[in-house]
């Protein structure tokens, strides 16, 4: 029976992604890949999601320190603030963006009058994809920074060091794996957004359209291209899941509880 | 207590799997599926709520039909949709039931200071259009090649899946411009501006609708469409701002 329910679950999981890869042919997969909607998509996603990374890892790091070793009253508030946009639907992400910063929105006036129009741009698309994917990276890297033994750092500073010494020489390097895990969710989320960038950066090729917005507007263009770039992104998040489970076992340092990690190392 | 739990689990599937199967054969048996261009949304709702409608881009619709979506309807902005389709057998023989025109809307505020289609050549302009396979897409670039504007091209920001995403991006304010039906732009006339494009530059927009050929519900479905043909389907078409069928001349 048990047998029975988990092959259940398994083929349902993995027949959809095993499907993509059936309906074409690993060559013209790769052709497919050649065409230029595909390059400029690929070439955007790089773009914007490297910027988002920065982003998220200059401010979210600091942030996760913070949340993590200071006693704050509202912790639970600050958190569930932090995780909220990692269960909103998409469409809510998108109005929200809009209704913030949209010509129209909150801030709308504000950035006129300073002359920042980020309607229908590459800025836009970055702030979309950073407001779905840091979520994943904070509160991963809340968790690696509660994990770090309190001792460390205590002794750091009776040794002498300021507190910038002990975030960077101790606290950063003890949490790196579960950072480093933590990076790689908030990537592949990041890299698959789709809902809110599609309502609030658009659709252009070369400009605004990103892989997951390619694949949807060659659904009913050329279904092959669609395959091949779901393929494509098949493959990197597969990857970026492989290397979350590596990057943490190879940091035997530290003992985070990690989402997706190993379960061996979850319960010790 | 594994063995509870797993026949618990089983006895949940196999009542999940029999409420949707009931549903579904319910819903084969009375309200009709529509697959209905996005520029109908309205009117087809005002007209007859009780269809199921999922509205579209006429091309999106085109392939989710292709696909074996289950509509009984299948009512496009382009004939090239419904053709298709017919000509795999999928659809039964389409028939014209209205027309359209386009036209250029900003947002009421009008930031850009569009007063006139040619303002879009000389203006620093955020315009959005639909894609090229949607059919007002298509539509827009004709009335573009017309007009000897195509190079207005460069300006677009985005191009959109269907002609209400370009309507509520113009409304919003988030764009400048955008081209949609004439029709589009009375539902949100309190947000929008229409800049008129003259009627020799104007494509021919025809709307075709057939019944799917697979349908279980094709008598059901005919006599939707003949009510769509009559007056009281036409004269809803007509106060919404569509035009009467153009006369038989293709």
């Amino acid at each position: 029976m048990l047998v029975l329910a988990t092959g259940v679950a398994l083929a349902f999981l993995v027949l959809p992604v095993v499907a993509i890869f059936a309906r074409v042919p690993p060559g013209e997969l790769l052709s497919a890949l050649g065409t230029e909607a595909a390059k400029d998509a690929l070439v955007v996603t790089v773009k914007t999601n490297l910027v988002s990374m920065a982003l998220i890892l200059a401010f979210g790091t600091p942030a996760a320190y913070w949340i993590a070793t200071r006693e704050l009253r509202l912790r639970d508030v600050v958190v569930t603030l932090v995780e909220l946009p990692l269960v909103l639907p998409p469409a809510v992400a998108g109005i929200g963006l809009l209704a913030a910063f949209g010509r129209l929105g909150l801030l709308g006036g504000t950035m006129d009058a300073l002359g920042i129009d980020i309607a229908f741009t590459q800025t836009a698309v970055v702030l979309a994809v950073t407001f779905v994917a840091s979520p994943f990276y904070v509160r991963t890297a809340v968790a690696a920074f509660e994990a770090v033994d309190p001792a460390l750092p205590a002794a750091a500073r009776t040794l002498g060091a300021g507190p910038g010494r002990v975030f960077f020489r101790v606290a950063l390097p003890l949490a790196a794996g579960g950072l480093g895990a933590g990076a790689a969710l908030a990537f592949a989320r990041g890299i698959g957004e789709f809902g809110a960038t599609i309502m609030f950066a658009g659709s252009l090729e070369g400009r605004t359209q990103t892989l997951s917005l390619a694949i949807y507007e060659q659904f009913d263009l050329d279904f092959d291209v669609a395959l091949a770039i779901s393929a494509l992104l098949v493959i990197v998040s597969g990857t970026v899941l492989l290397s979350v489970k590596l990057l943490t076992r190879w940091r035997s340092g530290s003992t985070t509880p990690i989402p997706f990690a190993p379960s061996t190392r979850t319960s010790s | 207590m594994s063995h509870r739990l797993a026949s618990l689990v089983l006895a949940l599937v196999v009542t999940a799997f029999a409420a949707t199967a009931a549903s579904a054969r319910t819903t084969a048996a009375s309200p009709l599926t529509i697959y209905a261009a996005a520029s109908l949304t309205q009117v087809f709702k005002a007209l007859d709520p009780a269809p199921n409608y999922s509205f579209a881009g006429s091309n999106a619709l085109e392939t989710q039909i292709r696909n074996g979506a289950p509509a009984d309807i299948f009512a496009s902005a382009a004939p090239l949709n419904t053709q298709r389709l017919y000509k795999a057998g999928i659809v039964d023989k389409p028939v014209t039931f209205t027309a359209n025109r386009l036209a250029l809307i900003v947002p009421k505020s009008n930031p850009a200071g569009i007063r006139s289609i040619y303002d879009l050549r000389s203006k620093a302009v955020k315009l959005v259009v639909a894609a090229p396979a949607v059919p007002v897409g298509g539509y827009t670039l004709t009335v573009l090649r017309r007009m000897g504007l195509s190079g207005v091209l460069s300006k677009v920001v985005s191009r959109e899946s269907d002609v209400k995403a370009v309507t509520g991006k113009v409304a919003l304010g988030q764009a400048d411009a955008g081209f949609v039906y004439v029709t589009d732009a009375r539902p949100v006339s309190d947000q929008v501006t229409v800049v008129r494009i003259p009627a020799w530059a104007q494509p021919r927009v025809r709307y075709e609708i057939a019944v799917v050929s697979k349908s279980p519900n094709k008598a059901a479905a005919r006599a939707w469409i003949t009510m769509l043909q009559s007056s009281r389907g036409q004269t809803a078409l007509e106060n919404a701002g569509f035009l009467p069928v153009p006369k038989p001349s293709t």
